[in-house]
């Protein structure tokens, strides 16, 4: 096998949770993935106390920080379209599904952006996991959240609608990235408000 | 027509989404036969005795290693979409990107060139000038076999002055960012009339119709027909020589009537050429000097353990304090990050690399720690050098040569210290020392 961030031929090991477990196979070499970092942050939700949005979110996840290597990665997933990227964190993220229960949501793009991009970057990482998702939000707005500010980001009405029915139940939603985590609390505020028990996510990256 | 639409796409093959003019005026000469449009990719269906396979090629930069081609559901299109990850940083090319081509008359340049250098050549550096140049006018492929040091890019001046001439379109291709970075300002010296563009990944947007084309091969996958004389430089340098498309790049990128000559101190067996010329001789006159080998029985497992073996330590102790400048060279980057020292280390994924060597040119850093990325291409007054692991495979005869030609290229520094330190000699360290010791002789 060749890596798929290197282009260097390597072998991935045999080990012991492949066998038994089933786990998917890496893309990339052990030099490449051995710089990506375990995210140690603890996410609290502080910004959104006294906010509608206060009690959205029952917990977050991520698994990596945001380093040069994960960087470097994004930039080439999203920016450059190299959606056979989205195998690298494949194993790791159906791990990371499988310890959960809930319907996977992942967080939408707007179908305009979606045309742009050719791929649905959220989409396919959960693709290459193998873990089964629903499109119960879509988006409603185009304005990219970078551009604003924080406070900005809190006050825009409903990023999101829900297209289907939400049911008593667990949700997961899955987010490519962490950042100030308007997003997130978006997403989870309409599940919770049409009826979800418990809203987690989680995410690639932290940043 | 557009005339600024003809100078940007002459001879370039382009991919629509990056091309700085806005969709009308491209529709238009599409509408009006002025730009061909091909598709990104090629995918044909090859009849098998069992199955059927698929076989793409990349129409951008001709790739057709099927490993380096992807296959998704893509939302543009709305179709199983495939694209090419060996050119993918250039701006990724799919089966449902446009790619433009300038299929009229190409833009011509209008400069009234002048050559502008008064140095000198040496008689064996005038011999091989007069010989290449007199190739180029009979358009016959010619290959310059220099020394490291020989003063190879100064006996190109004539020959791509007298092709700028006669209206022809020049390209100078280097496999590195470094060489082209080097050459610019240079070449722009030399040619002050004469508009150059000089493209490597990253390089700024630059405008109007370039007469003189410096670039990495790598960029030549965004040029076809375009030049009616190409010069290779470093023509062996990896990733040129490992990398085939790169070789068909360089074809593709010249029109098919054109010569394509080559200068490198290490030319390799496949390189074919009609003419050639030699030059043993560095321009200041002096030997090469030879590499010296020494023994560094188990640097690995001592390098390993956080010890610089003691051979090793007390040739970096000995250059820091007679303040000569050094390069250490590693075989792996493994090695080179794990290196048990503070001194500074570059790779090729390094982002300040540029920037380092300036330093250790301005001995602001005493020494420098490397992979074969900076084997070619630098020149650093005085610079001593040490190979450690001399025998491992990466660190073949021609890098060796090249590595040791890093050493005594200044008319006042003309000698230097270039040490193998190995775990036994292997053959290609004995056939750089031969080589080296034999262009002494002659
Ligand atoms: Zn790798
Ligand atoms: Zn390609
Ligand atoms: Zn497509």
């Amino acid at each position: 096998m060749k890596c798929l961030i290197c282009g260097a031929p390597y072998k991935s090991p045999p080990t012991w949770s492949k066998l038994f477990l089933y786990e998917l196979d890496s893309s990339t070499c052990i030099r490449c993935f051995g710089k990506f970092e375990k995210s140690q942050s603890v996410i609290d939700f502080a910004d959104f106390r006294g906010t509608p949005f206060d009690g959205a979110v029952d917990s977050v996840f991520s698994l990596y920080s945001y380093n040069e290597a994960m960087k470097e990665y994004l930039h080439q997933y999203k920016f450059l379209q190299d959606v056979a990227l989205a195998t690298v964190f494949a194993g790791k993220l159906q791990q990371a599904f499988q310890s959960k229960e809930g319907i996977v949501v992942p967080i939408p793009m707007h179908p305009d952006k979606l045309v742009l991009r050719t791929f649905a970057q959220v989409d396919e990482l959960l693709n290459a996991a193998q873990t089964s998702y629903q499109h119960v939000l879509s988006k409603i707005t185009t304005e990219a959240q970078g551009k604003k500010t924080k406070k900005e980001r809190l006050k825009t009405t409903n990023l999101f609608e829900e297209i289907q029915t939400i049911q008593p139940t667990n949700y997961i939603l899955f987010d490519d990235i962490y950042t100030t985590g308007a997003t997130i609390h978006h997403a989870a505020k309409i599940l919770k408000d049409a009826g979800a028990k418990r809203v987690e996510a989680i995410t690639l990256i932290k940043g | 027509m557009n005339e600024q639409l003809q100078q940007f796409l002459s001879g370039r093959i382009w991919l629509r989404e990056h091309t700085p003019f806005p969709r009308e005026v491209i529709d238009a000469h599409i509408d009006s036969g002025h730009i061909h449009l091909k598709p990104g990719i090629t995918t044909s269906t090859e009849p098998n005795l069992f199955w059927q396979s698929k076989k793409n090629v990349c129409n951008r930069c001709h790739n057709t290693n099927q490993s380096y081609f992807h296959s998704f559901n893509c939302a543009r299109c709305n179709q199983i979409c495939t694209y090419c990850r060996h050119c993918i940083r250039m701006g990724r090319v799919s089966s449902c990107s446009e790619l433009l081509l300038w299929d009229k008359q190409h833009a011509r340049g209008a400069n009234a060139h002048v050559f502008a250098w008064n140095g000198k050549l040496t008689p064996l550096q005038q011999k091989a000038s007069e010989e290449l140049l007199s190739s180029v006018e009979r358009n016959e492929s010619h290959l310059i076999h220099a020394v490291c040091g020989a003063g190879k890019t100064e006996l190109l001046f004539p020959a791509i002055f007298a092709s700028l001439q006669a209206g022809k379109r020049v390209c100078v291709a280097a496999p590195r960012t470094d060489v082209i970075l080097e050459l610019f300002p240079r070449f722009q010296k030399v040619f002050p009339n004469t508009t150059i563009h000089a493209l490597y990944g990253g390089a700024p947007d630059q405008h109007g119709f370039a007469e003189l084309v410096l670039a990495t091969t790598h960029q030549l996958y965004r040029f076809e027909r375009a030049f009616d004389v190409v010069f290779v430089d470093e023509a062996d340098a990896f990733p040129y020589y490992a990398d085939e498309t790169l070789q068909q790049a360089v074809t593709k990128a010249a029109n098919p009537d054109a010569a394509i000559h080559y200068v490198t101190a290490t030319p390799t067996k496949s390189l074919k050429t009609t003419n050639q010329s030699v030059l043993t001789r560095r321009y200041h006159g002096h030997n090469l000097p030879v590499p010296r080998f020494d023994s560094l029985w188990g640097y690995t497992r001592k390098l390993k353990k956080g010890k610089i073996p003691p051979k090793l330590e007390a040739w970096i102790n000995k250059k820091v304090e007679m303040k000569t400048p050094f390069l250490i060279f590693l075989p792996t980057i493994e090695m080179l990050e794990n290196f048990p020292s503070d001194l500074p280390r570059v790779h090729a994924e390094h982002p300040y690399r540029k920037e380092l060597v300036m330093q250790l040119r301005e001995k602001k850093i005493p020494g420098l720690l490397t992979t074969t990325i900076l084997e070619r291409g630098i020149t650093i007054e005085n610079v001593h050098v040490a190979v450690v692991g001399a025998e491992q495979p990466i660190f073949t005869s021609s890098a060796l040569i090249q590595i040791s030609g890093r050493v005594g290229r200044s008319v006042q520094y003309p000698e230097g210290d270039i040490v193998f330190f190995h775990h036994g000699i292997s053959r290609e360290m004995d056939k750089a020392q031969d080589a080296i010791e034999g262009w002494n002789r002659a």
